[in-house]
Formats: structure tokens, C-alpha cells, sequence
């Protein structure tokens, strides 16, 4: 308590402290006056009496100096000093202060966005009061459970409130004579109540409504003009009438994490929905103590109204919603490595941004070593130096991150516009907070040591009498501290360019790799039908509307064929794994293979051949003899080197009939470009239908995108409240192409950020070195040497370094980027020679360019000059 | 003059100056003239820590300072005991009357 008002008392006085010294001072010299006063009375005369009043005061400045010193903060009061003398160091040398800021800003900035981008999608924090109370469930292991089982755990009680969400649905938007698809949100009513995030606009959907909706900031942006009086609006939405009851802020995140933000809010309406099942704990409740009773809850549940074959009871899982806890959901493992491999190579380019600021430390530190001399035999202690030359350091790490942030903010802001390709609502979310804040004054600090310890601590240790007889006089050893700090950074930027460039390799691998079919002549056309408008059991009128919407694509001129399908490769997957029987042997085998229903035509229209056997027609129907084709990989895998056509396949599902293999295609990509080659069964379309979704494909004599318009019109024409997205096939494999073009994008700029940081450092490495080596040149001309000879000095001091760095970079690059593997596409090996001969010759070149002007510097000695410079 | 009289006893200066001052508020001048009269001409509070034991003792809050004016009619910066300041006298007497005395006993008997 008592620390703390002194502690309040003395930012008072840091406050009124120009009053202080003038009011010191005037009181001081009342004091002398006072006592010269009494001395005259005791008489002496005047002209003495003052004089002897001052001799008596002693000296008014040391008293001055120890008064202020009781106030002052010692140790802040010398930081502020030290960073005014390195400011104005600084601005003595601006060159300086400029490239060691711009290096720090690369470095820092670097870091800030990555970690932003790392934050934002791995452990953002959903908008929500209280989110540390907020918890995930797993019924019986999955991810969601259907609303009836939702609604028994909310009436149980357990919780201050429940809430369930469904992201993977989309409804159909009809605004005048136009049909749009959003990404909706299905939540349960209690779904706003129990997060309780604030609203731009508005409210959430309360507890009973059934007919209210709320938008997200972006949508109500786009689509709607950012209309003030939205409130009260209708939306059309799958047919239903829906009020529009709240707009979300712009910074809304959802509670499921991972940047997945739905355009639109409607309340679940049917029972056998599955939601997300979230929860908040009453104060006091732990996360096992959530478990154990949820536990009971599922048992319950299981006894009273149980389910065949899946306890609800197993395998239930809870987990927080903010922090590590996501990182226990489900998510891919390969994103998180991601983002790992991330942070690793940012780190990496701090880091040489550090050493070449280090570096260029050193150097102003040896040529200033005689004025640090003088400062010692002056009586600076060591440790005040050290001190001063951290100040410097600190300062321009502060100025550095200062520059990053604002490079951060700038990067951010492009990231968080950027549509990312993928079937699922993603829009990051990335705003500066603690976590930032935290993460860059980390930086600043770790920065600052870095590059500023080890030339203070160099600087310090130099012997005085050495320094101040000696003038900075270099001679050859050139292998001092400053050439290891280049030689590391050059090994350094070798891993971040062989990485860089292995992602660049892939990305064009990926880029040109044939998945199997044509994509520049196909076009993909997704029609997504009202479910309520199609709610017959048997799908009368959906088949209806796939025969004559294909019937009237093929009348299309330029149009070859058409199919429908039921998922689009490199878009959307099922794998499946089960036993399966073949009709030649016994034996059951274990195989895990990629699933689709494809109607007739479908592998003429995507053009993959058809090697063995027949496509399927329109006879493969429903209650026709059950029928598959099958691709390459899985003849060979289950049928070795026979012919497969004929034979029939049983899977161990429940009632599953044989299927007779009446077709082998060649294999393709089905999901990533950089899969492996995986097995695949597919299925007659018109065999098991797909209700809402239709997917036709169409291939074209000529260039795809000049159909898109008329074959949206000849579906359009087919349902007016069917939202419908054409786009040419090429434009439609975003979502493969992804994690390609984000590896090399980000890896990409993090190589050139490394490579650009290196060449600053061995340029000022090499111009320093010539500097202090002018008189050794200058004699070695006078002496006789050519042009030639100067320029194999100069040469070997640059290659020696390159070279060293070089194969240190390249064993460490082996190591390191062999784990990469999991990133790349088949056939591409994370050793890829290509990317390591680029990575050496670029920095080669790079490295001579560096070292161009320090040449030209030696060339350009005089010999007399130098000799006489001494 | 000041080579012949004693050096004050390590410590002792605040509790001078909050007994000085416990008659009401002083300048800086009159506490040292307080001190140096109470002592008989003895005890020569010395200027160049008179003023950072005062601003020491601003700071650990025993005084205020406020400006004034004095007898012969100037600005002047008066300091007055805080309550802490009183409360501190009290314990800073009791503290040096022990140790007084417990040297006196230790001188007579030993």
C-alpha cells in the first residue's frame, strides 16, 4: 500500500517537475538569504555576510541533484537517457537507423501477420459473454446429434444454458426474380440467449420464434446496401417467409471456430436435425465434473429411448471453446502442422532479420570503439555501457515493430478479404488484440536482445588502452563474429528458399498435373431445388426436373453431353472403408475407397476413358440389378491382374445386396490434387438420389465460360426458387488447388522476405570489412597488384562466407524439409533437387550482387590516398 | 565551526526535523535554526542533506510543503507533519530513547 503511494507521489512529481527545480531553487536561495539575513544582524557586513551564507550552504547544485535524486526513478530516468543519446545517435546516422529498422519491420511485420492469421483461425475466441464457461459436446464421439436429443439435455437441467448450431446447410434466397444460395446457421431458439454476443443491429432469435432470421455484417453489406431499417424485413429463404430480427457486428465469430462464419441465422426446425451441441457450465462446474454428468444425461437418454447400434453414452467428449481447448475438436491434423511449419519459418526470418541487425550493431560498435573507450576511461562503467548500447538496440526494435505492426494491419487487412475457395463459410476474422500485443512487445524484447547483447557485451570487453591507441584498423581475419553471424543467416535463407521454392514447385506441379478428366471443357452447373417444393417420397417431380433439365442441356448448341452427379470431383468427397467379398474368393479384404452416384454419360462428359466394360445408362435404376463401376486402382487392388467386368462385389453393410461390376475407368483425382491414388466405386445416379442438390456437368466443344449464361437459363427456366451457380470446371478447383497455392504463397514470400534480409546483410558485411581494409589495398596497388588481384581478395573474403553458409544452409535444409512431404503431391519428394539448385543460385547471385558495390569501392581505392589516410 | 561539533547519529535527522516541526509549520531555514538553537549550538544540520531528507520525507508522506509567507515577509515553503508524520515521531522517540538508554546502562555498568 505504502509502495504504491509513494509510487503515486512520485508521478506527481514527474509530473510538476519543471515547477520542482525552479521552486528548489527559489527556496535554496531564501535559505541563503535567510542566514546571510542573520548573519548581518550579528554584524557582519553585507557584501561578506551573503558570501559566507553561500560557503556555509556548501554547494547548491549537489544538493539540487541529491533532492531530485530522492524523487527520481533511477532506472527509468537512465532508460529515458539512454534512449534520448541513442535517438540522437541515430539521427546522426540515418542510413544506419533506416536499414536496421526496415529489417526489423520485414522481420517483425512477418511474424505479427502469421501469428495474426495463426490466432484468428486457430484460437480465436467466439463472440460470446463469457466464453471461458462455454463448452463443446460430443454425444457418443460426434460432433452433432439430431435436435430431440438436444432437447432432452436442455431439460435436464445440467446447464446455465444450451445452445446447437448447424453450419453445413444452405438455403435458397429469392429477392425479385433472382435466386441466391446462403451459407445458413441452423440454431436452436436458445442459441442467442445462451451466447449472449453482442448485435449490430437488433437482437437474436428468441426462445420459440420460428420465423425470425438473423444476418451476418457481411451479407446485410452486400446483399442489402447496409440497410439501417432492415429490422422488420422479409426474407424469402427455401420458400419460407422469415423476419429479419438482427444484424451481427463485423467482428462476429462464430462459437464453431476455424474462421466458419454463416451468412445467415434461421432457427432448426425439424427434429431429425443434427446440431453442434454447446453448453454453458454454472459457476464452479469443471470440465470433468460437465463430463460425468453428461455422461448420466446420455445413459439416460440411451435407456429411455435407445437407438440401434450406437450408445450415446460412449466416447463423450467435452471440451472448451477458446484457446488450446479448439485445437481438441476435430480438426485436420495437416492444418495445424500448417500453421506450425508456419510459425517455424517466420521465426526463421526474425531471426535473420535480427542477425543482420545484430551484425550491423557490431559494426557501428567497432568503429565506435574509441569513443566507447573514452566513455570507460571517462568513468562509464562497463555495465552503464552495455546498457546504453541495449537502449540503442531496444530503441530500434520499438521503431522496427512499430513499422511491422503497421505492415501487419496492412497484411491482415488484404488477408481478411480474401474468399477462400472452400464449401464451407470461412471468412477470417483478424483484429489486433492482446494476444498481438503481447506476441510483438515479445518480439521487441526478444529482438532486442538479440541483436543488441552480443555487440554490447563485445563492445564492453574491449580493453581501453587498446582501443584508444589504436584507431579501428582492420586487417585480414576475417573471421570474426560478424562473418559467422552472415554465414548463419546465409544458411538460414538457403532453407527458407529450398522451402519456398518446394512450395512453388508444387504449386506448379498441382497447377499442371492432370487430375483425370478435362477440366478447360467442362462446366459445372449447381442447381440447389427447395427441399419443401420436392417433398415427395418418391421424387417424381426431382427426377422430372433432372430428365428434362438434362434433356434441354444437350439441346444446347455447343454443348457435347451432359450428366448429373452427385458429388464433383476435387470439390467433394465420401470416403468410405468396409470388408468386401468378391465372387472369386473367399477371402474378405479390408479397402477404403472414394464413393459417388453418377448418372449416364458422366465419364464421357468429365472425359476420363472407360478402359473395360460400359457407363452406366438410363436402365440402372432403382430396383434394376445393382450395378458399380469401379476405377483402375481398385481392379488391380481387389481383382489383382484379372478382369473385374462381370464379377460382383458385397460390402459388409447391413442388407448389402452384390453389385455387379459392369465398367473399369482410368484412375483420377477425387478430392486433392495431392492425394494419393485412392480406389473408388461409383454408383448409378438414378439408384440412390441425391433430393436437393443437383449437380449437372457439361462438356463443350469450345472454351467453357462462354456457356455459363445459357445454361443457367435453361435451369433457371426450369425452377425460378432453385438457387443455381454455373462456373467453367478450371474456375471450380479452388478448393483443390488451396493448400498448394496457400504453401507456396506463404512459404514463397517468407523465402524472398529471408533472401532480401540475407543479401542486406552480406552487403554491409563485405562493405564494412572493405572499409577497414582500404589501406591494406591501397599498399597492395601501390605495390603492384591489378585490378584482377584486388578483386580476388575482395572475392574469397565473399565467396568464403557464401560458400560456408551455403553448406551449412543445405545440410540443414535436407533435415528440415523432409517432413514436408505431407504437403506436397504425389511425386514430388520434399527432397526435391530442383528447389535446392534454385535456392543456391539465386542466393548466388544474389550474393555477388552484394558484393558488386563493395568491389567496385576496392577497385576505386587510390593508392595514395589510402596510404596517406592514416 | 562546524569541524568541532559532533556528527549527527546515522538516522537521527528525521526525527530532528519531525520534532522540529511538531510545533507547527516551519520553512526549510528555520527547522535547520530550530535544531541547531534546541541543541544549544550543538547539533549543525548540514544544508546539503537538510533538503533531500525533507523531500525524502515528502515522499514517504510524514510532510506536506505548502508556500507561505515568512516573518520578514517572503515566499517561503512551509512543511507541516502529516498525521503518518506525528505517528512517526512517536515511534522514532520511543525507538531512540531504548537505545539511548540501553547504551547508557551498557556504559555505566559494564
Amino acid at each position: 500500500m505504502s509502495f504504491l503511494r509513494e509510487l503515486w507521489r512520485r508521478l506527481c512529481w514527474l509530473v510538476g517537475r519543471s515547477r520542482f527545480y525552479s521552486e528548489l531553487a527559489d527556496e535554496m536561495q531564501f535559505h541563503i538569504e535567510s542566514r546571510a539575513a542573520e548573519l548581518e544582524q550579528g554584524g557582519v557586513p553585507a557584501h561578506e555576510a551573503l558570501a559566507k551564507a553561500r560557503r556555509e550552504f556548501g554547494s547548491r547544485l549537489k544538493a539540487s541533484e541529491d533532492t531530485t535524486g530522492v524523487w527520481q526513478i533511477q532506472w527509468l530516468e537512465d532508460l529515458f537517457s539512454d534512449l534520448r543519446y541513442a535517438a540522437r545517435a541515430f539521427r546522426r546516422n540515418p542510413g544506419f537507423a533506416a536499414t536496421a529498422i526496415f529489417c526489423l519491420a520485414l522481420g517483425i511485420g512477418a511474424n505479427m501477420t502469421i501469428f495474426s492469421i495463426t490466432t484468428s483461425f486457430l484460437f480465436s475466441e467466439p463472440s460470446a459473454r463469457d466464453s471461458a464457461s462455454l463448452i463443446a459436446i460430443w454425444e457418443g464421439g460426434n460432433s452433432g446429434s439430431s435436435l430431440t436429443d438436444y432437447k432432452f439435455l436442455r431439460a435436464s437441467d445440467v446447464f446455465d444454458g444450451t445452445a446447437g448450431i448447424n453450419v453445413e446447410r444452405e438455403v435458397n434466397w429469392r429477392s425479385g426474380d433472382q435466386t441466391n444460395r446462403f451459407y445458413a446457421g441452423l440454431v436452436t431458439d436458445d442459441y442467442f440467449k445462451t451466447l449472449d454476443a453482442p448485435f449490430h443491429l437488433g437482437r437474436g432469435i428468441a426462445p420459440n420464434e420460428r420465423e425470425t432470421a438473423v444476418l451476418s455484417y457481411r451479407v446485410w453489406r452486400s446483399k442489402f446496401a447496409s440497410d439501417p431499417r432492415i429490422l422488420g424485413r422479409k426474407l424469402i429463404l427455401d420458400g419460407q417467409i422469415f423476419t429479419i430480427v438482427g444484424v451481427l457486428p463485423a467482428y462476429h465469430r462464430s462459437i464453431v471456430g476455424f474462421a466458419i462464419s454463416p451468412e445467415v441465422y434461421i432457427p432448426v426446425r425439424r427434429d431429425d436435425e443434427d446440431v453442434q451441441f454447446y453448453a454453458r457450465m454454472p459457476k464452479g462446474m469443471t470440465l470433468p465434473i460437465a463430463r460425468a454428468r453428461l455422461q448420466s444425461v446420455f445413459e439416460q437418454l440411451d435407456r429411455i429411448y435407445p437407438k440401434d447400434g450406437r450408445k450415446r453414452a460412449n466416447q463423450v467428449r467435452v471440451t472448451g471453446v477458446t484457446g488450446f481447448d479448439v485445437l481438441n475438436q476435430n480438426i485436420p491434423g495437416a492444418v495445424s502442422a500448417f500453421f506450425a511449419m508456419l510459425m517455424i519459418v517466420v521465426g526463421l526470418v526474425l531471426l535473420i532479420a535480427c542477425t543482420n541487425v545484430a551484425s550491423l550493431l557490431l559494426a557501428r560498435a567497432s568503429s565506435r570503439s574509441h569513443e566507447l573507450a573514452l566513455r570507460v576511461s571517462l568513468g562509464a562503467s562497463r555495465k552503464r555501457i552495455i546498457r546504453h548500447l541495449l537502449a540503442e538496440s531496444l530503441l530500434l526494435s520499438a521503431l522496427g515493430s512499430l513499422a511491422g505492426l503497421l505492415l501487419d494491419i496492412a497484411c491482415t487487412n488484404v488477408v481478411g478479404k480474401i474468399a477462400v475457395p472452400v464449401p464451407i463459410p470461412v471468412h477470417v476474422v483478424i483484429s489486433p488484440d492482446w494476444r498481438l500485443m503481447g506476441y510483438s512487445l515479445g518480439a521487441v524484447i526478444a529482438s532486442a536482445l538479440f541483436c543488441g547483447l552480443l555487440p554490447a557485451l563485445k563492445a564492453a570487453r574491449r580493453d581501453v588502452n587498446d582501443a584508444l591507441k589504436q584507431d579501428q584498423r582492420q586487417t585480414g581475419h576475417t573471421w570474426n563474429l560478424r562473418s559467422v553471424l552472415v554465414a548463419g543467416q546465409l544458411a538460414a535463407s538457403v532453407v527458407l528458399l529450398a522451402t519456398g521454392f518446394l512450395f512453388v514447385h508444387n504449386l506448379l506441379r498441382a497447377t499442371s498435373m492432370n487430375p483425370g478428366f478435362d477440366v478447360h471443357h467442362t462446366i459445372w452447373a449447381h442447381m440447389r431445388l427447395v427441399p419443401e417444393n420436392y417433398a415427395g417420397a418418391d421424387q417424381k417431380k426431382q427426377m422430372g426436373i433432372v430428365h428434362s433439365a438434362l434433356e434441354q442441356l444437350r439441346a444446347l448448341p455447343g454443348v457435347e453431353s451432359a450428366a448429373i452427379t452427385q458429388r464433383v470431383p476435387l470439390n467433394d468427397n465420401c470416403m468410405t472403408e468396409t470388408d468386401l467379398r468378391t465372387d472369386v474368393s473367399a477371402d474378405r479384404v479390408r479397402v477404403s475407397y472414394e464413393c459417388n452416384n453418377v448418372g449416364p454419360d458422366y465419364f464421357r462428359t468429365v472425359g476420363t476413358p472407360i478402359l473395360r466394360g460400359r457407363e452406366f445408362s438410363l436402365a440402372d435404376r432403382k430396383g434394376s440389378q445393382p450395378v458399380v463401376i469401379v476405377n483402375e486402382t481398385f481392379a488391380k487392388t481387389v481383382f489383382g491382374n484379372a478382369d473385374p467386368v462381370g464379377h460382383t462385389i458385397t460390402s459388409d453393410f447391413k442388407g448389402a445386396e452384390p453389385q455387379l461390376i459392369v465398367g473399369v475407368v482410368k484412375d483420377s483425382k477425387y478430392f486433392t490434387l495431392a492425394e494419393k491414388q485412392r480406389l473408388a466405386i461409383f454408383q448409378p445416379y438414378f439408384a440412390y438420389a441425391e433430393p436437393v442438390n443437383l449437380h449437372f456437368l457439361l462438356r463443350t466443344t469450345n472454351s467453357a465460360a462462354a456457356y455459363v449464361k445459357p445454361i443457367s437459363g435453361v435451369l433457371g427456366h426450369l425452377d425460378s426458387t432453385a438457387a443455381i451457380e454455373t462456373k467453367p470446371m478450371s474456375q471450380a478447383l479452388g478448393l483443390a488447388l488451396l493448400p498448394s497455392q496457400a504453401g507456396a504463397v506463404m512459404l514463397g514470400t517468407m523465402g524472398i522476405l529471408g533472401l532480401i534480409l540475407a543479401a542486406i546483410g552480406l552487403y554491409g558485411v563485405l562493405l564494412y570489412s572493405i572499409s577497414g581494409r582500404i589501406r591494406e589495398i591501397g599498399v597492395r596497388i601501390a605495390l603492384g597488384a591489378t585490378s584482377l588481384d584486388v578483386l580476388r581478395v575482395i572475392g574469397r573474403q565473399g565467396l568464403v562466407l557464401v560458400a560456408s553458409g551455403m553448406t551449412v544452409g543445405l545440410i540443414l535444409a535436407f533435415w528440415v524439409t523432409r517432413p514436408l512431404t505431407l504437403f506436397l503431391v504425389p511425386g514430388l519428394s520434399a527432397f526435391d533437387p530442383s528447389a535446392f539448385v534454385a535456392a543456391v543460385g539465386v542466393l548466388l547471385a544474389v550474393a555477388i550482387l552484394g558484393m558488386l558495390v563493395p568491389a567496385r569501392r576496392a577497385l576505386r581505392v587510390d593508392p595514395i590516398a589510402a596510404i596517406r589516410y592514416e | 565551526m562546524a569541524d568541532d561539533s559532533p556528527q549527527l547519529l546515522p538516522g537521527t535527522l528525521y526525527m530532528l526535523i519531525l520534532r522540529a516541526l511538531s510545533g507547527g509549520p516551519l520553512h526549510g531555514y528555520a527547522i535547520a535554526r530550530r535544531i541547531k538553537q534546541c541543541s544549544a549550538d550543538v547539533l549543525d544540520v548540514e544544508e546539503g542533506s537538510l533538503y533531500p531528507a525533507l523531500n525524502r520525507m515528502l515522499l514517504k508522506g510524514w510532510l506536506r510543503a505548502e508556500w507561505g509567507v515568512s516573518e520578514t515577509n517572503r515566499k517561503a515553503r512551509f512543511y507541516r507533519l502529516t498525521k503518518e508524520g506525528r505517528a512517526r515521531l512517536v515511534s522514532e522517540e520511543n525507538e531512540f530513547n531504548k537505545l539511548v538508554n540501553a547504551i547508557q546502562l551498557v556504559m555505566k555498568t559494564a
